[in-house]
């Protein structure tokens, strides 16, 4: 008797790993709600602590808003194999015939989805809180930014999420090698975000980082595609 | 398809400095049902997950389903049933959504209708939609047996599949397990019930501190003769 199936299609292995993250987060409502609730916190917190209303402190805004970004990042990737762990189910993702990227890619696919969720509420907030002049005509600019970022955060966090899966002190470990490796993100962001308020209007400053973000990407896209199958088995 | 569907040679595998596995041979035949007993710490589970390409061989030379292990590990995982512990189910979805995960992860073709057909089979059709979080323990480990069987895999891989399964559960698990041997399948159970593995089993491996101490066939054994040589191999 051989088996009933053929070699499974990746896109199929992908889609139902994708679908799986976003119905227990549905059901669950456990990490993005979170990551929302800390970013508004520590942006309200910021605004209390770096002045009042009548502070200009738009220079600052990018690293700001960055910095929230990437502390609630750490946040919702050391959430990511959370049901696989303490449901003890990653045994059965780990015998079935998946190539261990496409476990990857599933994750960091849910992490892009989660920032991008944060960010619909942050970036808005960020305008409200810090920026006096023109902020809204530049949102779509910022947004773009977000979401390469939100690439380069979530290839690099699903990484370091996987090797801090195996080890003992992983709520540690994670932060201590994941914080690391968004510096140059927060950077670019932050960058990005300051070459396009209140009318600076520098885009080459701006495709500049962007450009960075995206070498950033590739350089954790190969990283991940050369170790991950060494990382998941044994 | 091969002869052996598990041909271990030598394997080894050690958690830090301790071997829990030592130079072990094990062969699977065709349709053959091996029964692996011991004491606890014995190594059989790891046994069991290297056979699963869960862990890798330290030393020695695996080969499951005609592939080498761990490099043919991926193509092997295609034709691997397996059965832990644990229900390996999201708790948080119901037990047509762990389903419909792993039939995407499988590629089973007409998912759906093999799913309702495995839910029936395991009586968990009226329990379909409701988080596994809610469902008995013995309801979770017959949708982990509907979750092992769903790819139709040539190699069942059981680690003390007995537990926690009500009579009906056994029934249908020794069932699964006498279709393996009809059909030209194969099984590989770890097990403390030393009186079950005549009815479950064709051979019996015992296994003590990490070797293998017996290697003999069960048929026309019964379980209190299969009982006092598991005790003689163990001594």
């Amino acid at each position: 008797m051989s088996t009933a199936t053929n070699h499974p299609r990746w896109t199929r292995q992908l889609g139902g790993l994708v679908r799986k993250d976003l119905r227990l987060e549905l059901r669950t409502k456990e990490t993005v709600v979170a990551m929302v609730l800390f970013a508004v916190i520590t942006l309200t917190i910021m605004q209390f602590g770096f002045g009042t209303r009548d502070d200009d402190l738009t220079r600052f805004t990018g690293g700001l808003m960055w910095v929230t970004l990437a502390f609630t990042a750490v946040l919702g990737v050391g959430r990511s194999y959370v049901a696989e762990r303490e449901q003890r189910v990653l045994d059965g993702l780990l015998v079935s015939p998946i190539p261990r990227v496409v476990l990857l890619a599933a994750k960091a696919i849910a992490i892009v989805i989660y920032m991008t969720i944060v960010e619909v509420v942050v970036i808005p907030l960020v305008g409200i809180f810090f920026v006096k002049g023109a902020y809204w005509d530049s949102i779509g600019w910022i947004a773009l930014v977000a979401l390469l970022a939100n690439v380069c955060i979530a290839l690099s966090g699903t990484l370091f999420s996987g090797l801090a899966l195996f080890t003992r002190a992983r709520d540690l470990i994670l932060p201590v090698l994941f914080l690391p490796a968004l510096v140059p993100v927060v950077i670019a962001g932050a960058g990005a975000t300051h070459a396009v308020v209140a009318g600076a209007n520098d885009m080459a400053d701006y495709r500049g980082y962007c450009l960075f973000l995206v070498g950033y990407a590739i350089l954790f896209l190969l990283v991940c595609v050369a170790t991950y199958d060494a990382v998941f088995d044994d | 398809m091969p002869d052996l569907l598990v041909s271990a040679r030598g394997v080894v595998h050690a958690y830090g400095d301790r071997r829990a596995v030592s130079h072990v041979d094990l062969d699977v035949a065709v349709g053959e049902r091996v029964a692996i007993a011991g004491p606890n710490g014995a190594g059989k589970s790891t046994l069991l997950r290297m056979v699963a390409t869960l862990l890798r061989p330290r030393a020695g030379s695996l080969t499951v389903l005609g592939e080498e292990v761990p490099k043919g590990a991926r193509r092997a995982r295609m034709g691997i049933g397996y059965l832990a512990h644990d229900p390996l189910a999201y708790l948080d979805l119901s037990p047509r959504q762990n389903l419909q995960l792993y039939a995407d992860l499988y590629g089973v073709p007409d998912a759906a209708g093999r799913i309702d057909d495995l839910l029936d089979r395991v009586d968990l059709t009226a329990r379909a939609e409701d988080p596994v979080r809610v469902l008995s323990r013995g309801m979770s480990q017959r949708l982990a047996l509907a979750r092992m069987l769903l790819h139709r895999p040539q190699l069942l891989l059981l680690d003390e599949p007995h537990a926690s399964l009500d009579a009906s559960g056994t029934a249908l698990l020794d069932a699964e397990l006498g279709a393996a041997r009809a059909d030209g399948r194969g099984a590989v159970i770890v097990t403390h019930e030393v009186e079950r593995i005549a009815q479950v089993a064709d051979r019996l491996v015992v296994m003590r501190a990490g070797r293998v101490v017996a290697d003999e066939p069960v048929a026309g054994r019964g379980p209190a003769e299969i009982r006092a040589r598991y005790e003689q191999a163990i001594a």
